[in-house]
């Protein structure tokens, strides 16, 4: 019997759950009987679709062109891959800042009829011609996929015509995932199954693949390459502002690790797998636990355990006089958290270093990874809520309203609304992560937290649209 | 009828529609389509509009049904209804526009009789059913006064004669939109005019309900709301006049006063002393930087109505030599490209300058790259930007998509939006 393949949708795992409203203790308590449901919101708003990672994942590779195969609008969210992308190339010296090479095929009233076969095949002609890239990245969208276009034939077809390009169709039809994770794990496939092919290629010697995506600056990419370096590796960064060759490099290195809980952690067992290259995934490297942790997963997969613990230990000789007075500062906050599924739980995390108490915590997904991650922050803060949910600000400010935290952490466009006090452990253009991220991160929490004038100030004049009868009601009464 | 296009300028119709409703005071669309859809399209048009996107609903606020796969196989509609009830629940809006996203639009979910039963109840419930896949962002302004003036605009509104309706100025898709209504406020309010821009001072649906009480409306654009302007003339009796062009500077702005004072018969010596004060205020200040920017010659990449406005401004009341204009969105009508390229050339002194229609980045940096007479000023978009570092040209960031810049109500239009204009392109290097 054939092995049945990881189909790209995370929802396909076992014990994956979106919609949920509940607190840490009866998560953990639900999760280990089996007793968590499948559910859904009956009123809900908007989310992120898989297409966007999909592109944003790749949109800073070189002598790559990017054609998405949708109407003008499917393209709109790439302004902040290709934002990330010319901000990246000022921070790493460029002069000569480039615009991403992104083609629409601007599926339209025709193309539903007829098909839009044509259309993208009129693309990739003129993106081959004009660039002549390595990479040709062909994505779906809810449109091509509705109509029906096969986009693997096409690229099939499209490849022997256009030899010197490698085609890539990626499916990452936004309707046929909640979770936005998904589409890394549909660039990631294709990039399998177009590029490595399952190709073995020989070893090279201390050789890392450290997967980052696009909201990762260049000061943290800067760090994690330090702090590998110590170890004695060498980093194949990827895939953001890479390349098809350190693409082809991947099945060469001797371990993977990720920046990011959800970034290629599906990738990293297919290339153990594929390739029996050995992984650590751990957590995101924010704040001094999750660094360290993060820290000793890469250095025990790679042997490296002894001269860990040595770097950690000078490392915290450094940092730890900061973070006792950060912690003076901050010792005692009650804090709401949202973010993704890597900062969201790398920010708990953070807290815990600085003595801050966890309130209410907002997560896209609960599964076995989240429920590690859980059990910890259960043993620190003993009731808090949990929102399991991609965003969903109605259900976030009806909880800050009643929780009225001393602080928020995450997008702080709604509990500033409330007056909140507001920051974020998010800067794709500056320094978050690993030791040296940390005093960065550090003083701006406490700087932000202790000076709040701007959001008191703001909430007396701008009123968030909800009604007020909203703020009283069960803030997971939508979920079903 | 839509081209392939590379890094293009705005998003599918339904972003524009989302954007024009964004920028209506306590309106809120809600977003039968894909998950995607609401962080996509305003993405597509408020987030690439100098960093300010509306303050009500946006981006992941926006109400929406998430279609997944079981709503693409059997129907969405019962999940829209959940939808639309849970917005009346808890936002509180004015008015419910419900959008089509393509999945919506494809598989043909009846939406309007799915609104229709909100509205028999007595919630203020509009369905638009232009699906994404129909057109690009402009089309979208067009389509939302479609549907204000079939659905939301009152008829027997006793008529004002001092009352004007702006149109043409598409909220977000001209990063610029609240200081130019702004602007234009400021000077007709000097005419004695009231006027509505329906996108500041608060105006929201009870001033969109009774604008068929207007005068006049002035469309602000070369070519676009030719529709809706018949469309409005005929339901309401509301003529219009059009300025082909957003005027920057004392001449084309003086042109535009003159025009609606013309229009509405006012009284000449009132029109003449704005437009002397107001001539009078942009010269007092230039006159104290003589000689201080120094001359360039310069094309522009932009939507037609800055290229008109700012190409116009430059050669007229700059002396600059324009070289090259490239009207950089989509416009299908020959007339409309007639109009357009007649208002680029026709200027007073300056020689007219090479105008293109290119939507689609590689052509519109090939015309750049390719173009024989020097060109040391270019005045273009975020994406324009590669081009002019390419070719180590002064480069002034002045068109949508515009992402390098934070924008609340700074405007290059009008008399006072000129001088701001000039600042930016001085350069001391």
């Amino acid at each position: 019997m054939s092995e049945v393949r990881y189909s790209g949708v995370r929802e396909s795992r076992p014990n994956r759950f979106n919609d949920l409203g509940t607190t840490g203790r009866e998560a953990e308590e639900q999760f280990k009987k089996g007793c968590l449901k499948r559910a859904d919101r009956s009123f809900a708003q908007g989310l992120q679709c898989q297409q966007i990672n999909s592109m944003a994942a790749l949109m800073s590779l070189e002598d790559s062109v990017f054609i998405s195969h949708s109407p003008q609008g499917c393209v709109g969210c790439a302004i902040m891959a290709v934002d990330m992308y010319r901000v990246g190339q000022i921070h790493r010296g460029i002069k000569q800042v480039k615009n991403p090479r992104l083609l629409v095929t601007n599926i339209d009233q025709k193309s539903v009829v007829f098909g839009g076969e044509e259309k993208l095949r009129a693309a990739v002609k003129k993106a081959v011609e004009r660039y002549h890239p390595k990479l040709a990245f062909i994505y779906a969208s809810c449109a091509s996929g509705i109509i029906g276009d096969d986009i693997d034939a096409i690229a099939a077809d499209l490849q022997t015509e256009y030899p010197d390009t490698i085609m890539v169709p990626i499916h990452c039809e936004g309707f046929k995932s909640k979770i936005c994770a998904s589409g890394f794990d549909a660039a990631f496939l294709s990039i399998n199954k177009y590029i490595l092919k399952k190709q073995s290629v020989p070893k090279e010697k201390g050789l890392v693949n450290l997967f980052a995506p696009t909201t990762v600056s260049y000061a943290d990419q800067r760090e994690m390459e330090r702090m590998l370096s110590l170890l004695g590796a060498k980093v194949n960064y990827i895939p953001f502002y890479s390349s098809l060759e350190k693409i082809k490099r991947i099945p060469a290195a001797e371990a993977s690790t990720s920046i990011c809980k959800v970034f290629a952690d599906e990738f990293m067992k297919t290339l153990w797998e594929d390739y029996e290259i050995p992984y650590s995934h751990t957590v995101m490297p924010i704040g001094i636990r999750n660094t360290d942790k993060w820290y000793r997963g890469i250095a025990k997969v790679l042997g490296k355990e002894e001269e860990v613990e040595k770097i950690i230990a000078k490392e915290h000789e450094r940092i730890e006089p900061l973070v006792a007075e950060l912690k003076s500062r901050l010792q005692g906050i009650r804090v709401f958290i949202c973010g993704g599924t890597g900062r969201s739980f790398a920010a708990a995390a953070l807290i815990d270093d600085f003595g801050m108490k966890l309130v209410g915590l907002e997560t896209p997904t609960y599964d076995a990874d989240a429920q590690v991650d859980i059990e910890y922050l259960n043993e620190i803060h003993k009731d808090y809520v949990v929102d399991i949910a991609n965003m969903q600000p109605f259900e976030q400010v009806n909880l800050v309203n009643k929780l009225k935290p001393d602080a928020f952490i995450g997008v702080p466009d709604w509990a500033a609304k409330l007056g909140i006090p507001t920051t974020h452990v998010l800067d794709g253009k500056r320094s978050t992560m690993g030791y040296d991220g940390l005093l960065y991160l550090g003083n701006k929490i406490a700087d932000q937290l202790q000076n709040p004038g701007f959001n008191k100030k703001l909430a007396k004049h701008v009123k968030l649209p909800y009604r007020d009868s909203w703020y009283e009601e069960d803030a997971f009464k939508y979920i079903l | 009828m839509s081209q392939i296009m590379e890094n293009p300028k705005g998003g599918c119709v339904l972003a524009g529609i989302n954007s024009v409703l964004g920028a209506i005071d306590r309106a809120c669309p809600i977003l039968h389509s894909g998950p995607g859809c609401c962080m996509q399209t305003t993405a597509a048009d408020q987030g690439q509009s100098g960093h300010k996107s509306s303050c009500f609903v946006s981006g992941v606020s926006l109400p929406s049904s998430n279609m997944l796969e079981k709503e693409v196989v059997f129907g969405g509609t019962d999940k829209l209804r959940t939808t639309i009830q849970g917005a009346i629940d808890i936002i509180d809006a004015d008015a419910y526009f419900v959008l089509t996203g393509c999945t919506a639009g494809i598989i043909g979910d009846d939406i309007a009789s799915v609104a229709e039963g909100y509205w028999e109840k007595g919630f203020p419930v509009y369905p638009i059913e232009t699906p994404g896949f129909a057109g690009d962002s402009n089309l979208g302004y067009e389509v939302v006064w479609n549907t204000l003036i079939d659905q939301v605009i009152e008829k027997e509104v006793p008529k004002d004669e001092r009352l004007v309706n702006i149109f043409g100025i598409v909220p977000y898709h001209d990063p610029f939109w609240s200081g130019t209504l702004e602007g234009i406020d400021r000077i007709l309010s000097r005419l004695g005019l009231r006027v509505n821009t329906f996108f500041t001072k608060y105006q929201g649906i009870e001033t969109i309900r009774k604008c068929s009480g207007a005068a006049l409306n002035i469309i602000v654009n070369p070519w676009l709301f030719k529709g809706p302007a018949k469309k409005f003339e005929e339901k309401f009796g509301v003529p219009s006049i059009r300025i082909p062009g957003l005027f920057t500077g004392a001449t084309d702005t003086s042109a535009f006063v003159r025009a609606v004072g013309k229009a509405l018969d006012l009284e000449e010596k009132l029109v003449e002393s704005v437009v002397e004060s107001e001539e009078d205020y942009v010269y007092h200040y230039l006159g104290q930087a003589i000689g201080v920017v120094s001359w360039k010659r310069f094309a522009v990449v932009a939507d037609a109505n800055n290229a008109v406005g700012l190409t116009r401004y430059l050669a007229n009341d700059y002396s600059f030599t324009p070289v090259l204009v490239i009207v950089s969105e989509p416009i299908f009508r020959p007339e409309d490209k007639e109009r357009i390229t007649g208002q680029i050339q026709n200027l007073e002194y300056a020689v007219p300058p090479k105008v293109l229609f290119l939507t689609d980045q590689y052509e519109i940096n090939q015309a750049i790259r390719e173009e024989e007479r020097e060109i040391t000023l270019l005045v273009g978009s975020s994406n324009e930007r590669e081009i002019a570092l390419e070719k180590d040209i002064q480069f002034i960031l002045a068109a949508f998509p515009m992402n390098e810049r934070l924008v609340f109500n700074r405007t290059y239009a009008g008399y006072r939006g000129s001088l701001t204009f000039t600042e930016d392109i001085y350069d001391n290097n």
